[in-house]
């Protein structure tokens, strides 16, 4: 089946700064996918360039199939997209705004409209004006714009930034029902590492202008991470502790009530439990824990760094 | 093409919502509206008077001036709220966003400028029409003053001009005559619709971007009026360079006398140096056009 996005060896200078490097990913269909990374990682520059709105780069760009930029109407068409905050015209209402912005892609009955406007929660407001909005209802105004014309592919930049957590709650719900009723592919921007943890299936990490690692959630975590509690007799405690910081890996360590939680590189596991059994310690239990994509995101993040380069 | 139609009605809608650009059509317009009042109230007083008809003689004057005073209002005036407009479609969409929600959506660069600038051009016309339609009622006014259904009476003929003392039917400003005038006055501020866009696509603030392109403007104005009269005696190089300020088309179409000649019947917009002039501004108003276009294809939308 044809990617949803397909991004090769983009690269992106601005003045003298090269803020894109032999960027690449794919987004493979029917997924919610995540796009993370550091503040100032590429992101939405990435977003910007895919949408058209920085017209000079290098690099080879494809989504739903359509050639970047040579397509990029027949694209758009198929894509609904909002990057960085929505910015609809103040003095309009959201019915106003979405029937002037929305139309630009294809005629909209009135139906649809006020459709969108219910499923993302915003009927109370169907005719406030836009410049009288919470932060949390331009976000959904935002996604409500982004599916109004039913979009194979909603491309969404921070859709969360500046919501309360029951906001955050909603917005999750919204785009897991358009995902699974409207059958639309989602790839998202974020910093919030636990929520694309429970929204996403597939994750795209860049660091500085290169990709990190990409690959489904569950895949990234079994492979990049390994998660254990190692329980022990309370007075092995601080033993085991320095024996595993000695030990020159890159594990972190945090105290549990009957032992220790080590997370790790995966495959490191069995010489760490190796060299606690050589030095004595008595290793009661072994427990495997689940990875959380914020513990892999930091790691790869700052291995990335290390390297200076594309991990 | 009908996503196109709907942009340029968007554009206009955004216009038209513009507190700023209801500034224009009322500042534009107050003059001829004023005048027909006056006039009104003029020959009310005269009525009640007892003074009977006005003389026509004066009333022809009056009309005269109102049209010469409009068109050279609107040619002094109008750049000043054009570029404010211009700015709010380009440099202010800039900063608040809405360019780049456009661009969201599956337009192409060109067919956003274009969009605007017919949308602008409506607005111009509307701005344009408003003020011919208050000058006409003026006309309408002083045919009911003159207290005849279109033809002199005797007892004035003596009074007209000698251009008019005929015994043709009444006709103040010929419709004809006011539609050129209107014309001009369009085509005029077409070009420098062309250089403010130019320069609102270098700016996010419209006081900023109208602030120095009418400094330019100026500028360029300036320097033709100094190279033309003054510089060109010491050398005729600076006279070939003044032909290059596209500022000095609005100087010839707007000069006093062209306007007289259209208001008196004796030149039309489609021939002799009216015409030349318009076809040299026409070509302004296309290069500005494609200049803009290429500028904007490849502007970076960052806010």
């Amino acid at each position: 089946m044809t990617a949803a996005i397909k991004v090769t060896d983009l690269n992106k200078l601005f003045g003298r700064k090269q803020v894109l490097r032999a960027l690449h990913f794919t987004i493979p269909p029917d997924t919610i996918a995540g796009f993370l990374g550091p503040n100032g990682a590429g992101k939405t520059t990435t977003l910007r360039i895919l949408m058209g709105l920085i017209p000079s780069y290098k690099g080879n760009l494809e989504m739903l199939g359509c050639s970047i930029p040579s397509q990029r109407v027949k694209a758009l068409e198929q894509i609904g997209a909002v990057v960085e905050n929505p910015t609809f015209i103040e003095t309009m209402s959201a019915y106003e705004n979405l029937y002037w912005f929305g139309s630009l892609y294809k005629p909209l009955p009135d139906a649809r409209i006020h459709e969108v406007i219910d499923m993302v929660g915003l009927k109370e407001a169907t005719n406030q004006r836009f410049g009288t909005f919470s932060t949390g209802m331009k976000q959904r105004l935002g996604v409500a714009f982004g599916i109004l014309h039913k979009p194979r592919l909603l491309i969404l930049d921070e859709p969360t930034s500046g919501m309360d957590p029951a906001g955050r709650v909603h917005m999750r719900e919204i785009l897991r029902r358009i995902h699974r009723e409207e059958k639309t592919s989602i790839f998202l921007s974020s910093h919030l590492l636990d929520e694309v943890q429970r929204l996403c299936n597939y994750v795209v990490i860049i660091d500085k202008g290169f990709t990190v690692s990409e690959g489904y959630v569950a895949d990234l975590l079994a492979t990049h991470q390994e998660k254990w509690e190692i329980r022990m007799p309370d007075e092995e405690f601080e033993r085991a502790r320095s024996l595993v910081a000695g030990l020159g890996l890159q594990i972190t360590i945090e105290n549990a009530p009957r032992g220790l939680v080590l997370t790790m590189n995966a495959g490191l596991s069995g010489q760490v439990n190796q060299e606690l059994v050589k030095a004595g310690i008595k290793v009661n239990a072994l427990i495997p824990h689940e990875a959380s994509l914020e513990e892999t995101f930091i790691r790869l993040t700052s291995d990335a760094g290390d390297k200076g380069g594309n991990a | 093409m009908k996503r196109m139609l709907f942009l340029v009605l968007f554009e206009l809608k955004k216009i038209l919502n513009r507190k700023k650009a209801l500034l224009f059509l009322v500042a534009l317009n107050v003059i001829p509206l004023v005048a027909s009042l006056a006039l009104l109230v003029a020959y009310v007083k005269f009525k009640s008077f007892g003074f009977g008809e006005v003389q026509f003689s004066v009333l022809y004057e009056i009309v005269q001036g109102l049209f010469k005073g409009h068109v050279k209002l609107f040619s002094f005036i109008a750049p000043f709220f054009l570029a404010l407009v211009v700015g709010d479609s380009f440099s202010t969409e800039f900063s608040r966003g809405y360019m780049k929600m456009l661009l969201l959506t599956p337009i192409n660069r060109w067919q956003v400028i274009t969009a605007k600038t017919v949308a602008i051009m409506i607005f111009l016309l509307l701005a344009v029409f408003i003020g011919g339609m208050f000058l006409q009622a003026d006309l309408l006014l002083a045919r009911t003053m003159t207290q005849n259904s279109g033809v002199i009476p005797d007892s004035l003929m003596q009074e007209l001009p000698d251009q008019l003392n005929t015994s043709k039917p009444l006709n103040l400003v010929s419709t004809s005559s006011a539609l050129q005038l209107l014309a001009m006055t369009f085509f005029g501020n077409l070009m420098l619709i062309g250089f403010f866009i130019v320069f609102s696509l270098f700016f996010e603030s419209a006081i900023l971007m109208s602030f120095t392109s009418l400094s330019v403007l100026m500028g360029i104005h300036t320097f033709y009026l100094i190279a033309s009269n003054l510089l060109s005696k010491m050398d005729p190089w600076y006279d070939t360079l003044a032909k290059w300020c596209f500022s000095r088309h609005l100087d010839d179409l707007f000069a006093i006398k062209s306007i007289e000649n259209i208001l008196e019947g004796k030149a039309n917009i489609f021939a002799g140096e009216i015409f030349s002039t318009l076809l040299s501004i026409s070509a302004w108003t296309v290069a500005f056009y494609l200049l803009a276009t290429l500028i904007f294809s490849r502007r970076q939308i960052l806010h």
